[in-house]
């Protein structure tokens, strides 16, 4: 596609000169502390007593203090903390553009509009990942300080997978989210909408129809809950959709900021 | 290739029950520096968004250096730049970084061009400085740097002297006529500040309320300015009387001033000066008063409404 590369380079330049992914960083590291804590709690019952509410939360999240149940609760913490954290960077990629009111300035240049859209969700999608490989180092270096007994590799690679696949999912649904902060110009409307989805997928799931809900698909997909062809198919069309339906915005609608 | 620079035909754009712009028709030629003037909201802003593609006109066309703008047309935006309203730029980037992520999203613009820039504009001093920190009138002066760093054949800018001071209107002003004396670049500029469009412009087009109620040249506009010939002297009821019977009409003036604006009298005031001389009313002040560009616009304006009630 027509420069890009070079708008890769432009939406890389902004996100270097922003705190947010330092601050995404320390986020996202601390969620293997947080399941580190959990499995402290669990192997010590009697800190878990004095703990109360924690070590309930901790028996509910994390069954077992080993490397399986460390996973299954990363793997949860990444579907629904990802739903939050790469919605906020996206909001932030594309709903910065309204609020700084610097849309302007790209609207009208040789490098096409869909290529600095392709950029900017280029840019979100390589950070998410970077933000998922800092989980997974902390992760180990956690686990390894909590003294979680050893585990073959496989079930260790079986576990990043797990990780990586509910991350995965959760990345590709962030289009959606451009689009909201594209159309509501800004970072409020994609707010509420995370907000919105996280709720909705948590119902859904209780109430058993979380497969057909694409944000409640990670979360499933996390759990080990069998989740059938439909349900990632789902996924990928709504994240389709709201590829187009960015492409669409930025291309067609009146951009009177 | 066309002749002009901006071609309209018929540009209508509604925004729900209001219509911003209605029927604008105009053509600048290449290499001229065409002001467009008018009041806040007469819809200079919404007609520069629409040369720029960024809305959508409900009628009509537009054409930029021979293409028609369209969507996912991007080839004439090699050869335009252009500045709408207050300039905005990434607050946590640097001067330089703000331009050069400008060059590399305006392919083929040479790397060296960031630097000339920054110097063109003489923000030397702030090149390193977060974007974010400038003043409004060094921000301004950023995105005129925006607007310029490739070199474009069209500048469409949106009052460019805006949170200017006034010596750096003054060089904004020699940039830009250098610009079309040396390089023939053409300018189509908005702006509500009237002395600066007299002293810039080579054509003007007058906007109100969404419609092009005039347009002319600076040479015409200078000759459709009223002029009248302003008197005072020590007895102005006399001056009255005498002017009056010899056939003028006079009409009182500021601070008790007489004011006539026939034709004759403007052009002969030395014949005044001699009949008020012998009929014992020396004038103490005797001047030619052109009617400035504030004047001249709130009567056109003042025109175009009573036309349209």
């Amino acid at each position: 596609m027509s420069n890009l590369r070079q708008a890769i380079w432009v939406e890389a330049l902004k996100a270097r000169r922003s705190h947010l992914p330092v601050i995404s960083a320390i986020v996202f590291a601390f969620l293997p502390v947080v399941g580190g804590l959990f499995m402290i709690i669990i192997r010590d019952p009697e800190l878990a007593r004095r703990v109360g509410l924690i070590s309930a939360k901790a028996q509910i999240t994390v069954g077992t203090a080993d490397w399986p149940g460390y996973f299954q609760f990363l793997s949860l913490a990444v579907a629904v903390g990802g739903v939050f954290l790469f919605g906020i960077i996206t909001s932030w990629v594309f709903g910065r553009e309204y609020s700084d009111r610097t849309l302007k300035d790209i609207l009208a240049l040789p490098t096409p509009r869909t290529a600095i859209v392709c950029a900017k969700l280029t840019i979100i999608a390589v950070w998410s990942a970077a933000l998922v490989a800092i989980l997974l180092i902390v992760s180990f270096l956690v686990g390894r300080a909590v003294s979680l007994p050893p585990a073959p590799g496989e079930l260790l690679l079986a576990g990043m997978v797990r990780v990586t696949g509910s991350a995965l999912m959760t990345i590709a649904l962030v289009t959606v989210v451009a689009f909201v902060a594209s159309a509501g110009r800004g970072y409020l409307a994609p707010f509420g909408i995370i907000l919105l989805v996280v709720i909705l997928a948590q119902i859904l799931s209780v109430t058993g129809w979380g497969e057909y809900f694409p944000w409640a698909v990670p979360g499933l997909y996390s759990q080990g809950e069998a989740i059938g062809f439909t349900s990632y198919l789902i996924v990928i069309l709504t994240s389709l959709a709201g590829l187009g339906a960015v492409i669409a915005w930025w291309e067609l609608a009146d951009q009177g900021y | 290739m066309s002749d002009f620079a901006i071609e309209t035909h018929q540009l209508v754009k509604r925004f729900g029950d209001v219509t911003a712009v209605d029927g604008l028709s105009l053509r600048v030629a290449r290499g001229e520096i065409y002001a467009f003037l008018g009041l806040n909201g007469a819809g200079k802003t919404t007609t520069i968004r629409m040369l720029l593609g960024m809305i959508k006109p409900n009628a009509g066309e537009a054409h930029l250096l021979g293409t028609r703008i369209r969507t996912g047309e991007i080839k004439m935006w090699d050869a335009v730049g252009y500045l709408v309203e207050t300039p905005h730029a990434y607050p946590e980037l640097t001067v330089r970084e703000n331009l050069e992520a400008m060059r590399r999203l305006r392919p083929g613009t040479d790397p060296k061009s960031v630097a000339r820039a920054i110097e063109l504009m003489g923000l030397s001093a702030y090149a390193d400085r977060r974007a974010g920190t400038l003043s409004h009138g060094n921000a301004q002066r950023l995105g005129l740097a925006k607007a310029l760093l490739h070199g474009p054949e069209l500048l469409l800018l949106d009052e460019p002297a805006n949170g200017l001071d006034p010596a750096g209107i003054v060089e904004i002003r020699q940039l830009l006529l250098d610009l079309v004396q040396n390089q023939g670049v053409t300018v189509f500029m908005s702006s509500h500040i009237l002395g600066e469009v007299s002293r810039l412009a080579q054509r003007v087009g007058i906007i109100h309320q969404g419609h092009l109620i005039k347009e002319l040249d600076v040479d015409e506009l200078e000759r459709d300015h009223h002029r009248k010939l302003v008197i005072d002297t020590r007895k102005n009821d006399d001056a009255r009387a005498v002017l009056s019977a010899a056939g003028y009409r006079v009409d009182p003036g500021f601070d008790g001033c007489l004011e006539l604006a026939d034709a004759a009298a403007v052009e002969e005031p030395d014949e005044i000066a001699v009949r008020l001389l012998e009929a014992g009313c020396p004038p103490l002040k005797l001047h030619i008063e052109v009617e400035d560009l504030e004047d001249y616009f709130l009567r056109l304006i003042g025109t175009d409404l009573e036309v349209a009630q």
